[in-house]
């Protein structure tokens, strides 16, 4: 170990009796502050920690799966703002509005439909987001940022990994939206709405930063609406992305800021 | 719904996290038909209340939509965010419900359950069947006190009062017992003290 004490005056002898109560959460009080102190002087005990906290989460692994209730996967959307009836609704209309964090709880009911969102604000707040997660009890992802401060880059990953871009038309109009996870394994899922063109086989391409486009693949519309994911090798660095029809017309493109 | 090429509920767990936070409906049913059995579980079986269980499963996918942003693949698995949302609004609503410590009975009966080897084995990812494994080979005391810390969400106080033990000698518990249960997960480390 780094150090024989911090601080406190916290050993990390005296540090590796508390780990196993820190890393399942059950650590309270002043020693939890204690902790939580010696640890932010102290990568080996962080990684004991880490360690540790990943054993409690492989024993949660093993509690057994139930069925829950007749009729938990409605209500859940309903309580997320997917209910039936907006199930129902093609295409790229289909989609929950979510307060912004922070707010208050359900749904955002007033939201207009279509407008855009600011998921991206709540990632670069990024002090109030920490706190949000802990009070919203996440557990591992908490103690990560309350051992290690959190830096620009640990901060923008998952935005940046997990981007999502509306398709438009060249008259401005959004016909469907595209997601590209920018991690290995790579994938893409696009769902697309362009109302009344019939069954119709389109094309996808992405863009890579260089400009160049590659056909990731081509899947039919079923009376214009349809949803198709698939795996892409081209590494990340994905700009953008574009649907064309089978004569390769551009139907609509879609760019991730 | 009329899904062509790739049907959702074959597409990868971040997929349809990324598609449940953007409001996307096709992934977010997906991603609730592929999670709603392990959240449920976990919210029952610390609750041990049906009822109490669906609104805290309810929750954990209400946070996981809320946050999907913030999930990072480096740090673990879909499954394992999601179980840990789960697990700590339950937790939650346990302390806020009661301050009773958990019937023995069913602490013998989920040991048995989460230890237990012939049903999921064969089909469970190694570490799980390490954990197992280690889980039963520790000494009951500590298995016990495993379990109502990491599973129950009791402190080193509340297990030395249900287990009729100063809580020094809890501490003790949990901390050998989890450290058994780590170097099962660490083959090159894997020693039984």
């Amino acid at each position: 170990m780094s150090e024989p004490t911090d601080s406190t005056g916290t050993s990390c002898d005296g540090f590796a009796a508390m780990a196993a109560e820190l890393a399942l959460g059950v650590l309270t009080g002043r020693e939890r502050a204690a902790a939580l102190a010696h640890l932010d002087g102290c990568e080996s005990c962080r990684e004991l920690v880490r360690e540790l906290t990943m054993t409690g989460e492989e024993l949660l692994a093993l509690l057994p799966s139930r069925e829950p209730p007749a009729g938990f996967e409605t209500r859940v959307l309903e309580r997320i703002g997917l209910s039936a009836a907006s199930r129902a609704q093609p295409g790229p209309r289909r989609r929950a509005d979510r307060p912004a964090d922070g707010g208050a709880h359900g749904p955002a009911a007033g939201r207009p439909p279509g407008r855009p969102r600011t998921r991206m604000r709540s990632v670069l707040s990024a002090a109030a987001v920490v706190v949000a997660l802990v009070v919203a009890g996440l557990g591992g992802w908490g103690l990560r940022t309350a051992t290690a401060p959190p830096t620009s880059s640990s901060v923008g990953y998952p935005s940046s990994a997990l981007s999502r871009a509306a398709l438009v038309t060249t008259a401005h109009q959004t016909v469907g939206m595209v997601f590209v996870y920018n991690h290995t394994p790579w994938w893409m899922y696009m769902s697309v709405n362009l109302g009344d063109v019939g069954d119709v086989t389109v094309k996808c391409q992405l863009e890579n930063a260089h400009g160049q486009f590659t056909t990731i693949g081509s899947f039919r519309l079923s009376e214009g609406y349809g949803t198709w994911g698939s795996p892409y090798a081209i590494g990340d660095g994905i700009v953008g992305a574009r649907l064309l029809s089978a004569n390769n017309t551009v139907l609509a493109t879609a760019t991730f800021s | 719904m009329s899904t062509v090429g790739t049907p959702a509920d074959r597409l990868p767990d971040e997929t349809l996290l990324a598609g449940l936070g953007a409001g996307d409906a096709d992934l977010s049913v997906a991603f609730v038909r592929r999670f709603q059995a392990v959240v449920f579980g976990v919210a029952v079986t610390v609750l041990h209340d049906r009822n109490l269980a669906e609104d805290v499963a309810q929750q954990a996918f209400e946070r996981a939509w809320r946050h999907a942003q913030m999930f990072d693949g480096r740090q673990g698995t879909v499954r394992g965010w999601l179980t840990r949302i789960t697990h700590n609004l339950a937790i939650d609503t346990l302390r806020v419900r009661t301050s009773a410590p958990v019937d023995p009975g069913d602490l013998a009966e989920l040991l048995t359950e989460v230890a237990d080897s012939t049903e999921r084995v064969a089909v469970a990812r190694d570490s799980a069947a390490g954990l197992r494994s280690a889980l039963r080979r520790l000494p009951k005391e500590q298995a016990r006190a495993v379990t109502m810390a990491g599973i129950y969400g009791m402190t080193a106080r509340e297990i030395g009062d249900a287990e009729g033990v100063p809580v020094g000698t809890a501490k003790t518990r949990i901390r050998y017992g989890l450290q058994k249960l780590r170097a099962a997960l660490l083959p090159e480390d894997a020693d039984d003290e």
